[in-house]
């Protein structure tokens, strides 16, 4: 019970952010108010050029979830198949372990810079992209850490005896052993990837104006702060919200409490 | 002794050769960029004729191996090339970088004096509501990316409070102009790298606490103090170094944004600004410090695990 009360506010938010689109009152690009219009006619005001700040709230949070879900999955099963390839094999494990180590010294929001800026018509492709390439060395760790010790237990040893292929032992032997970890790892995977992609849009680089989006909403309406608060606040909430509830969900799902990955 | 000095040679040789390896990856990335920049520094409408001249003044017509060499070349004697517009990258860097590394050494240090202070506190009563708040408000700090944090926080101190600067303006040497311009970006790069590494050094202290000599120093009467500081830190300083350590390279990337929101004059700003332009020397070198300060830290974090793991073998 207290389990699926840890799930519950990630559910909700994240219920919300896909269904937000359907439930805004006003279009998203088009004027209801004044610029920067204190609450009043519209429920959280205007945002710069006087459009619904709450229906361009509810439409925000789709693609930011949508991007970030892809994110986290590509991460998760490129990783599970590479952690697992490098626990059986250890002359892949000592590549990807050197890769992982020089990955480490390109920021994430570097790498991102030089990914959306290489291929300028990617769009969300090219995110995705540089988000996969910068997650999957930190969560191949993860992957072969766990699956080491499962690698060198007997009945794996038995099974590759006995003539297995690779394949085998890594989808029927290893990885099923790995669900907890796994899981976990898509769940902070997933508060990274909302991380990476909310960072793109604040830096400009992934949606572009004037499609309603959390991150560019913070930026677009910093100057107007002290006018209506409400343009910055509720998509910086809104945010904060999604990516602290996945958190705790993720934590939830950790193998081992009390123990961080 | 003889043995510690290869120990600690092998380690630099290995953090040099990646960093070799990760500059080659970003000089190549670069040149696959389809603008380049001759054509983002001539005048728009230019002839093909000036952009090809203007390719050729800045040694964009050889082939790319043979400009990834000669950079390679001067990168150990501090000459990192010129920029498209013709200044030197390296003095482009050296003006702006002691700005980022002051934001980011104070960031660092903050990071890691309230996580230690934090995961001790947390520790020292498992369980209990004082290790409950601070870990769940962890938990929520490590979540938060930074122009989160640091939006809600100019408006709550700059705007409403009126504590302190929301933007940096510079003095005259290109030194933020007051102290205060540094809190709220310092604060705003940290918090999550806190959260982040408050709860790793709690989980790793919780693993020592489970040590039979702890239990044994906890029968003997020692004080929860000494216990801690004496049997209990020592063992999880590995784990907490390795945190830190991958702290930094989001504290430097996190400048990038940071830096645009305060108008703060750092390296971050200029990174930007030369993605723009398509600017690769200036990116390979940017990005040569910003790699090189994160493999010195690696490196020292290796020599805290060596050295503590000697220590208790």
């Amino acid at each position: 019970m207290r389990r699926a009360a840890r799930f519950a506010p990630a559910l909700i938010l994240v219920g919300l952010a896909l269904t937000g689109p359907y439930l805004a009152p006003h279009s998203i690009d088009a004027p209801v108010t004044m610029p920067y219009d204190a609450p009043g006619t519209a429920p959280l005001g205007g945002d710069q050029l006087g459009r619904d700040v709450l229906s361009r709230l509810l439409a925000g949070g789709q693609e930011l979830l949508l991007t970030s879900v892809v994110i986290a999955l590509v991460v998760t099963v490129v990783a599970a198949f590479l952690g697992a390839l490098a626990a059986l094999r250890p002359t892949v494990g000592r590549i990807i372990d050197r890769a992982a180590d020089t990955a480490m010294l390109l920021p994430t929001v570097l790498a991102l810079l030089l990914v959306a800026l290489s291929w300028p018509g990617g769009g969300r492709y090219a995110l995705i992209a540089a988000a996969v390439v910068t997650g999957v060395p930190y969560a191949v760790r993860v992957v072969s850490g766990a699956a080491a010790p499962i690698a060198a237990s007997g009945y794996v040893e038995a099974a590759a005896a006995g003539g297995e292929h690779l394949w085998h032992l890594i989808w029927r032997e290893l990885l099923p052993n790995l669900r907890a970890t796994c899981l976990n790892l898509f769940g902070l995977r997933f508060v990274a990837a909302v991380y990476i992609v909310a960072t793109a849009g604040f830096l400009e680089i992934g949606p572009q104006p004037p499609e309603a989006n959390w991150a560019l909403m913070i930026r677009e309406n910093g100057a107007g702060i002290l006018l209506n608060p409400w343009a910055v606040i509720a998509p910086s909430l809104a945010i904060g919200a999604l990516t602290v509830a996945v958190q705790f969900a993720a934590d939830a799902l950790a193998p081992r409490p009390g123990r961080a990955t | 002794m003889a043995r510690q000095l290869t120990l600690l040679a092998g380690l630099l040789a290995r953090r040099a050769a990646l960093l070799v390896v990760l500059l080659a990856v970003v000089f190549a990335a670069v040149e696959f960029l389809p603008g380049d920049a001759a054509r983002s520094t001539v005048d728009r409408g230019s002839s093909a004729e000036a952009v090809a001249q203007r390719q050729a003044e800045l040694g964009l017509d050889r082939p790319v191996a043979v400009r990834f060499a000669h950079w390679m070349t001067g990168v150990p004697t501090g000459d990192l090339g010129r920029s498209a517009r013709g200044e030197p990258v390296a003095d482009i860097i050296g003006a702006h970088l002691p700005n980022t590394l002051l934001l980011g050494g104070l960031a660092f240090a903050l990071t890691v004096c309230a996580s230690l202070a934090l995961g001790c506190a947390a520790a020292l009563r498992p369980g209990g509501l004082r290790d409950r708040t601070i870990s769940t408000t962890a938990t929520v700090a490590l979540a938060l990316p930074e122009f989160v944090v640091a939006s809600v926080l100019v408006l709550v101190l700059a705007l409403w409070a009126d504590l302190l600067p929301a933007v940096t303006t510079t003095d005259d040497d290109g030194w933020p102009a007051s102290p205060t311009m540094l809190v709220l970006p310092v604060l705003a790069l940290a918090v999550a790298q806190v959260g982040w590494n408050t709860r790793i050094l709690r989980a790793a202290l919780a693993d020592e606490y489970a040590a039979p000599h702890v239990d044994a120093a906890i029968c003997d009467g020692l004080s929860p103090w000494r216990v801690l500081t004496r049997h209990v830190l020592p063992g999880a300083l590995p784990s907490f170094a390795a945190g830190a350590a991958t702290s930094v390279g989001m504290l430097l990337g996190g400048t990038v944004v940071i830096e645009t929101i305060f108008n703060y004059p750092g390296i971050g700003t200029v990174i930007a600004g030369a993605v723009h332009d398509r600017d690769t020397p200036v990116i390979a070198g940017a990005t040569a410090v910003t790699g090189a300060a994160i493999a010195g830290v690696l490196l020292l974090s290796d020599l805290v695990r060596a050295w503590a793991t000697g220590r208790r073998a």
